[in-house]
């Protein structure tokens, strides 16, 4: 940590000396990419594995849509829209049979065809392969553990039979792992072969991969969508930030992913550069317990109260972060956008003397966050220290590894509070409330028997519009009980030269068949 | 190689053994006490508790720590490093691909650090009690106060952007494609397939993070030398050399400078462990392919395997550059070679 702080004390110093850099850059480095149809992003993850059913990494999901399908994609506002499949529907009344009609003109980087075969054996056989010893089961088949048999009723057309409900399941179509591999290929070269050398269906072949450093992708001719408009991609993995912006301020990239607020403003002012900061469908939130102070809801409610979120956006993320009252994000079907958790300090005044506390006696908490995990996530927590001070909370804060994290939630010895981001490029409400308050859920940190009944029916609900409505009402419901106190939606910071053109994704993914060159 | 350095490796080889068993049994208990859970880390939506059971009972993690640590050392014996519980791969291939990446990196560093140690050392020498002496005395103290990771991103600054004549992402340039790995040494793959234009990348990639490594090792270096040179330049037969008329500079080369030598050996062979500590944040900050890097994948994810056999490899790493040392100082020092 004491390393992290070293790095930001130079960087300030370093500032001004970053400003003057520009001056002295080659013109022949400024137009190098373009002109050669070559794209570089400075991205800062890279992927687990190249087996796209393997691992559930949201951070990886912009990587592995580059190369592989997924049955369903998504529109810039993150609406599903067709991919590989063009039709979908129940072709039943009790919502345990999803039709699905798959494209005839889906072709592998292999050259081979892809058929209903390949989705059966992709999201049904695969995950119930044998498990070698030390090996571990794909994470599709934890989050398809309802699909009992995928039916292939010919080489376009599958039904996908389900053991209980999934109304999800339309979501996860186009969310982590779903993503259809080939059967033929995978089964002649074996897995070891196939993450050296994935064969997808997806917009781009992967043409090189140095593991944490560097992805190459070059066009796929035959991609069912059309030929994407940079027919190559190279994607520098850097997980610094400072030498992420020094990657773009140089111009050695055309792209650079996830740069510091402040260095994100600072390169937006030079020449030739653009920067956008928006916020995505991932939220950042204080997962609630109720141990120690937090024991009385009035407590809980009034921490919730005294935080300003609209300064923490402004002090932090320049005021794009924006601030949430439940537990999804604006405009997702499960946001209720008539509702508002006002920012009081009065009422949490009010609410702390009601259980004999205040400035002067104030109610002592413990608050952990992660440094450097999340976007400003130190800083935030600090000034959320601040804001609880000013009312009567005394949060004693300490700085934790996520893996600390998922240990302590797990044996139900976390804080009061811990700042915490969640992710969620589907902006489907289940993987919101559904995994973060319903307390059978491994991810949820308020357990409580009242949240159950207001959770759980959703999860097997057929009818849309009824499970839509329920989270609605459910999400409020906690937040108004103080079982979670939602910050606001988390915030990307994209940097690129002003020749390339960018499609903007409220998910916040960055894909590479979303760039092409201004003309 | 002679009788008495076979026997001084072998003496090593016997040693490093327990050395390793401790290491490796110290890494297994402190990772296995923290209040971390690597499979918790990496469950995905749809996981119950009662998975995460059977998934920890999958990487034996259910077991007591002496049993975990036995079978790990087991398997360890036989090559088997495990499967990474983040990268589902197994974990001796991910550590052979990074592993040569790492070694060019450390030895271009050593040998730049050693080249303007002895340059800096002897300038220093050449210059005693005069202003150039000062001069160099107050910059390595400078170099010295500064960490091997703030020196990579002042270097990126200098030489990447204000100045941007050096690339500082990755091992090769993106108009390159890596060959196919021969040895996994990118600079010796490019000669033996014949890639002049690959060669040149990937040297000019590895300059910057050499650099970064180097300066942690080069001040030391000449600080060591000059006062070794000192020291040994008071010596009778140095007096004797002068009043046969030999030159200056013969004297310093020929019969100064290989006593002085001796104490900066000892110093690089520390330093060199050192420097693999440090390749740890350069590699992220350069986005160099090399263990490093992969460590800090692991460290983040709590990826026990990884973690377990990344710092079981930088241990036999460390270990091997000792027993170097002590080979090239038992041939520098003929003394020893008797001793032994």
């Amino acid at each position: 940590m004491a390393n992290e702080m070293d790095r930001r004390a130079l960087l300030k110093l370093t500032t001004g000396m970053g400003a003057l850099a520009a001056l002295g850059i080659p013109a022949e480095v400024l137009a190098q990419s373009a002109a050669k149809g070559l794209l570089t992003i400075a991205y800062p993850t890279d992927v687990p594995t190249w087996d796209p059913n393997a691992r559930a990494l949201a951070a990886a999901q912009s990587l592995y849509k580059a190369v592989f399908d997924q049955p369903l994609t998504q529109n810039p506002d993150i609406t599903p829209k067709p991919a590989i499949i063009t039709k979908w529907g129940y072709v039943d009344d009790k919502g345990l049979a999803l039709g699905l009609d798959l494209r005839s003109d889906v072709v592998f980087h292999d050259g081979s065809k892809m058929t209903a075969e390949d989705f059966r054996y992709s999201f049904f056989e695969r995950p119930r392969l044998p498990v070698p010893e030390g090996g571990r089961k794909l994470d599709s088949g934890f989050i398809w553990r309802r699909l009992k048999e995928v039916e292939v009723v010919s080489p376009t057309r599958a039904i996908m039979h389900l053991s209980e409900p999934m109304p999800s399941a339309t979501a996860w179509l186009y969310f982590l792992t779903s993503y259809v591999v080939p059967k033929a290929y995978l089964e002649k070269v074996g897995l070891d072969e196939f993450q050296r050398k994935p064969v997808g269906s997806g917009p781009y072949k992967l043409i090189e991969y140095q593991q944490g450093a560097r992805i190459v992708l070059e066009a796929h001719d035959a991609y069912w969508g059309g030929k994407v408009a940079i027919p190559r991609v190279t994607i520098e993995l850097v997980r610094d930030p400072t030498a992420r912006v020094a990657a773009i301020e140089s111009r050695r990239a055309d792209v650079a992913v996830d740069v510091p607020i402040r260095e994100a403003l600072r390169l937006g002012k030079l020449a030739g550069l653009t920067t956008t900061i928006d916020s995505t469908a991932d939220i950042t939130l204080l997962q609630i317990t109720a141990n120690g102070g937090f024991s009385d809801n009035r407590a809980r409610l009034a921490a919730h109260h005294a935080i300003n979120k609209e300064a923490l956006s402004k002090a932090f993320f320049n005021g794009a972060a924006k601030s949430i009252s439940v537990p999804a994000a604006h405009n997702t079907p499960g946001y209720p956008e008539d509702f508002t958790f006002p920012f009081s300090e009065e009422k949490a005044i009010a609410l702390l003397k009601e259980i004999g506390h205040g400035p002067q006696n104030p109610l002592n908490i413990k608050f952990s966050t992660s440094s450097g995990a999340f976007p400003s996530d130190f800083d935030v927590a600090r000034a959320l220290v601040q804001m609880w001070k000013k009312v009567g909370i005394n949060a004693e804060l300490e700085t934790i590894e996520l893996s600390t994290y998922q240990e302590r939630l797990r044996a139900r010895t976390l804080p009061e509070a811990t700042l915490f981001s969640w992710g969620n490029a589907a902006g489907d409400p289940e993987m919101y409330g559904g995994y973060l308050l319903d307390p059978k859920s491994i991810f949820s940190a308020f357990k409580t028997d009242d949240l159950a009944p207001k959770f759980q029916p959703l999860l097997v609900e057929t009818d849309e519009k009824k499970r839509l409505e329920g989270y609605k009402a459910a999400h409020r419901y906690a937040a108004e009980k103080g079982y979670t106190i939602p910050l606001y939606q988390t915030v990307r910071t994209i940097v690129h030269q002003n020749g390339i053109a960018m499609t903007k994704y409220d998910n916040g993914f960055v894909l590479p068949q979303g760039f092409s060159f201004k003309t | 190689m002679s009788r008495i350095a076979l026997l001084l490796l072998f003496r090593r080889t016997l040693l490093a053994v327990p050395i390793l068993l401790c290491v490796s049994a110290l890494v297994f208990l402190v990772l296995r006490l923290l209040p971390a859970d690597p499979v918790a880390m990496s469950l995905p939506p749809g996981a119950t508790a009662d998975d995460l059971a059977r998934l920890r009972q999958s990487f034996g993690l259910d077991r007591a720590i002496p049993v975990q640590y036995v079978l790990w050392l087991g398997k360890i014996i036989t090559g088997d490093f495990g499967t990474s519980i983040f990268f589902r791969r197994d974990v001796g291939e991910l550590i052979a691909r990074a592993l040569p990446a790492t070694l060019e990196l450390i030895a271009a560093g050593l040998l730049l650090g050693i080249a303007a140690g002895i340059i800096g050392g002897l300038a220093m020498f050449a210059w005693r009690g005069r202003t150039g002496e000062q001069v160099l005395d107050l910059a390595t103290s400078g170099l010295m106060a500064i960490p091997e990771f703030l020196w990579a991103i002042v270097l990126i600054l200098l030489f990447g952007v204000m100045w941007p004549v050096m690339p500082f992402i990755g091992r090769l340039g993106s108009g390159l494609v890596q060959p196919a790995p021969l040895t996994g040494f990118l600079l010796i793959d490019s000669v033996i397939i014949g890639r002049l234009d690959v060669f040149v990348s990937a040297l000019r990639h590895l300059m910057l993070p050499a650099m970064a490594l180097a300066i942690g090792i080069a001040p030391l270096i000449m600080r060591v030398l000059r006062s070794s040179l000192l020291d040994v330049i008071q010596e009778d037969y140095i007096t004797q050399a002068r009043l046969r008329g030999i030159a200056e500079h013969t004297i310093l080369v020929r019969h100064a400078l290989r006593n002085a030598a001796l104490p900066t050996i000892s110093l690089i062979g520390v330093q060199a462990g050192f420097m693999f500590g440090g390749t740890v944040l350069v590699e992220m900050i350069f986005a160099y392919p090399g263990l490093g890097n992969l460590m800090v994948d692991a460290v983040r994810n709590h990826d026990l395997p990884v973690i377990q056999a990344v710092a079981l490899i930088y241990c036999v790493l460390v270990l091997g550059i000792n027993a170097a040392v002590d080979v090239i100082y038992l041939a520098v020092n003929p003394k020893l070679r008797f001793a032994t």
